[in-house]
């Protein structure tokens, strides 16, 4: 894998099938990720790739939480491919780091999620089990 | 001079009728392979090839299409997943 992966993803640790971690990076100029690595946990269940692995944004000294209208200040990410209704099965770890590169790269909004203080604060609920309202499709 | 055979040991190959770098997009194991769940490939793993063209191994897409979060849907292209060999078979 890690010879083919494309500019801006590289593969931090896969030392088992339950947990990978992954390093990406916005390619172009936007000047709200500039010179930035962003540090993606993938949890996979015994049922992948038929269930979404969930993916989340993990906070280290070196990695912030990308600010973007969809990805809560905790790591948690509304996109519709890793949701149930939104996720196929010939997705995989390298298409879903090059869909969050692609939303972070569109994205002009320097801003969390509406409610995300009380969200962050409130969640107990994981990822795949919280239900977001696709409402803002335009982010 | 001649020859006479006292013993052959015949060696066959087969492979099926795809694309040879192909491979089901969902367990991402070649076509020529098996799914994650079987142990020899072959008849006992066949493929699947959908009305859209897409195919997959029988077992991998049938995982999937029983999901209700499929909605019977190709996970390649989402048009609803229609098995082309059952139209060849029905007459």
């Amino acid at each position: 894998m890690h010879a083919h992966l494309p500019p801006g993803i590289t593969l931090v640790q896969a030392d088992n099938l339950d947990t990978w971690l992954m390093d990406i990076r916005v390619l172009d100029d936007n000047p709200i990720y500039r010179n930035q690595t962003y540090r993606l946990k993938f949890v996979f269940s015994g049922s992948y790739p038929i269930e979404a692995p969930e993916v989340t944004f993990v906070k280290t000294e070196s990695h912030p939480i990308p600010m973007h209208p969809h990805i809560y200040s905790n790591g948690i990410i509304c996109l519709d491919l890793l949701d149930r209704q939104g996720w196929s099965p010939v997705h995989n770890v390298e298409s879903v780091c090059m869909s969050l590169q692609s939303m972070l790269t569109g994205n002009t909004k320097n801003e969390r999620p509406e409610g995300d203080e009380s969200f962050v604060r409130n969640n107990r609920l994981r990822p795949r089990d919280v239900s977001f309202y696709f409402h803002d499709n335009t982010v | 001079m001649k020859v006479t055979i006292k013993q052959w040991n015949a060696v066959a190959a087969w492979r099926w009728d795809m694309p040879e770098d192909d491979m089901c997009g969902i367990c991402r194991n070649p076509y020529d392979s098996t799914c994650t769940a079987c142990k020899f490939p072959g008849d006992e793993c066949p493929l699947l090839m959908g009305e859209c063209n897409h195919s997959f191994h029988m077992h991998c897409i049938v995982k999937w299409i029983r999901q209700e979060s499929s909605q019977d849907k190709c996970p390649m292209c989402r048009q609803v997943f229609k098995a082309k060999d059952a139209v060849g078979h029905a007459g």
